[in-house]
């Protein structure tokens, strides 16, 4: 059992953000498949609502989940009937929120990525025989790995450093909704500086260390341009 | 012999494609119009690429699209029949884009496999098929490695290891250069003879379409304006009456007779001193060409060799129709060395030209002539008669 509350925040948000990006690659794919292959005009009002993350503050939509997530709405009702369980300030909650939240961060890489690849080799393999999740596998999922691996990463480094939807849905229960960044909080309050620091300078390293790797799997270096 | 059995309508940006056609899946079927005329539209709805198009598409009895079932209300459970279409991936129709379109994460030898491993039949090995295409070399580099003739030498592979109950080339050569083409082309024809998968062909230069073709099908502003024998309809196009509005009227087209028959030729026999060599039609007839025909230019070594005297080798050598010309008995002093004896089964005149088709030994020769020179040697149809061109009037691709 761990004791330490930061580890204990640590763990959280490991497993958060894990979740987070698993299910946002299995919800983020189809869509942004939909999207890059969608020829309505209504394509746009659905790229609007998946881009309002990146524009809202996030406490403007922990706000609205709040208010959907707690027992006296239907969907907190509905939760609770199948679960038995409250879904406001909740593991469940934050996961759901954080899925929301991270939404553009994964279909737009995967989005573009898709609309740049075509229809050309798609058919190309249908005409050989293989099926549309054939296809999928074994045409799509190859070309467009380093997508599928920006996406997954911004997802998750995303879903770490929230603050405002987790703090308005989840409040700050250890080892259920307490995270990194809301322990942090908790110890800048406290004008506990040390623990403060190490929070903070360990978020700082580890994304920096994350950026730098989604970087480097896209770096193409420069061909010489012969004369 | 299988069908395939159009009845289609297909209108995008304007454009209407519209035909009723039974083409029969033999050899190679030569598809031909000019830029926009609906050719690779064509293709694309037989190989299930296009879901616009209304009608039926029939392959033999088996119904690959069929539209005209919709909303009607069928037996006694009132189902909605729903419109009948066969997926690309179930049609087993393989088709060559114009772009090679092969897959660049995966090498050479990967495209093929990727081929293969979705084909239930599994009767040609990728070994052989990369020696049929004369990939072996190549078959570990990258796809975005190789020359463009390359890269659709792989696509053509790739598609034969579908084993495809038709393939369909959608102007596969249009972008290679004359070297290029002439590889390709030449190995188009041994491929089909050697699998005996039957083929379409779309392009848009009927000089090639000579060279590969049995039977061709014309396209002209989404409609079908022939299909036949390509030498029958060459001389039809070619002599379309000006007053057509086809837009292929004003076409003009080199009438060729093709040797496609199986000739034996005997490659043993050394070049004369005159660098002739010699095609055996029959017991008794022969056909003389410029040995250099059937040399490598680089090698400078014949590119078809063969121990067997008897082995039939399928190359294609052309004739022009203008080249040859008749006469009523045979000569011996003359400087043109090819005489060949044979009977008139077909006269088409239109306008001042004469189109003459020449039955000797099996093979069907076409030799142009003017009217003047009909009514002067009163030609008739089941007349005997002889044929006369010289050595350099026979062709390979290479010309």
């Amino acid at each position: 059992m761990v004791t330490n509350p930061d580890l204990l925040a640590l763990i959280t948000t490991m497993k958060m953000a894990g979740l987070t990006t698993l299910i946002l690659l299995l919800l983020g794919t189809p869509l942004a498949w939909y999207l890059a292959k969608m020829k309505s005009r209504f394509k746009v009002i659905i790229e609007a609502i998946v881009a309002l993350p990146l524009v809202l503050p996030p406490t403007v939509l922990g706000f609205y989940l709040l208010l959907a997530f707690s027992p006296q709405s239907l969907p907190g009702q509905l939760w609770q009937q199948a679960t038995g369980q409250q879904l406001a300030f909740s593991f469940s909650a934050i996961v759901i929120g954080s899925v929301l939240y991270s939404l553009p961060f994964v279909v737009q890489p995967l989005q573009k990525a898709f609309e740049q690849l075509g229809d050309s080799l798609l058919e190309a393999g249908a005409v050989l025989g293989a099926s549309p999740i054939d296809r999928f596998f074994n045409i799509v999922l190859p070309l467009t790995k380093a997508s599928f691996i920006t996406a997954a990463s911004l997802g998750f480094a995303h879903t770490v450093g929230e603050f405002g939807v987790v703090l308005m849905i989840g409040g700050n229960i250890p080892g259920e909704t307490r995270v990194l960044s809301i322990a942090l909080f908790v110890h800048v309050e406290a004008f506990n500086y040390a623990k403060a620091h190490l929070l903070a300078g360990s978020l700082l390293i580890g994304s920096m260390i994350l950026l730098a790797l989604i970087y480097l799997i896209n770096f193409k270096p420069l061909r010489e341009v012969k004369p | 012999m299988s069908t395939l059995s159009l009845d289609i309508n297909c209108q995008f940006n304007g454009f209407l494609l519209s035909l009723k056609q039974d083409l029969k899946l033999k050899g190679i079927t030569g598809i031909y119009g000019h830029s926009g005329s609906g050719k690779s539209t064509l293709l694309r709805i037989i190989a299930g690429l296009n879901n616009q198009a209304t009608g039926t598409v029939k392959f033999n009895d088996i119904v690959l699209l069929d539209s005209s079932l919709v909303d009607t209300i069928l037996s006694s459970n009132g189902n909605r029949r729903k419109k009948t279409f066969i997926k690309p991936q179930a049609r087993n129709f393989s088709l060559v884009f114009q772009d090679n379109r092969l897959f660049p994460h995966l090498n050479v030898r990967e495209n093929l496999a990727f081929a293969a491993k979705r084909c239930s039949h599994s009767r040609l090995k990728v070994s052989e098929v990369l020696k049929l295409t004369e990939l072996e070399s190549l078959a570990e580099s990258s796809v975005t490695t190789l020359s463009g003739g390359e890269q659709q030498r792989v696509a053509l592979a790739r598609a034969i290891l579908t084993e495809p109950k038709l393939l369909l080339l959608d102007e596969p050569l249009s972008a290679l250069d004359q070297n290029s083409k002439n590889v390709l082309l030449k190995m188009l024809i041994n491929i089909q003879k050697r699998l005996d998968l039957p083929m379409f062909y779309v392009s848009h230069s009927l000089d090639e379409l000579q060279q590969i073709s049995d039977n061709i099908l014309v396209l002209s502003k989404g409609e079908v304006v022939d299909y036949g024998d390509i030498h029958q309809i060459i001389h039809q196009l070619n002599y379309a009456g000006a007053d057509s509005d086809s837009d292929l009227s004003q076409l003009i087209i080199h009438q060729q007779t093709s040797l496609a028959l199986p000739l034996k030729v005997n490659y043993n026999q050394p070049e004369d001193n005159h660098g002739l060599k010699t095609l055996l039609l029959n017991d008794l007839q022969e056909i003389h060409f410029p040995a250099h025909l059937i040399k490598d230019h680089s090698t400078n070594k014949q590119f078809i060799t063969t121990n067997d005297l008897n082995e039939q080798v399928n190359l294609r050598f052309f004739i022009l129709a203008s080249d040859i010309s008749l006469c009523l008995e045979t000569t011996n002093n003359s400087s043109i060395v090819n005489h060949l004896h044979g009977v008139i089964s077909k006269i088409d005149c239109s306008n001042n030209n004469v189109l003459i088709t020449i039955d000797c030994a099996g093979q069907s020769f076409f030799a142009n002539i003017s009217s003047y020179s009909l009514d002067k040697l009163l030609l008739k149809e089941d007349q005997a008669i002889y044929m006369q061109f010289k050595a350099s009037a026979v062709r390979t691709f290479i010309t």
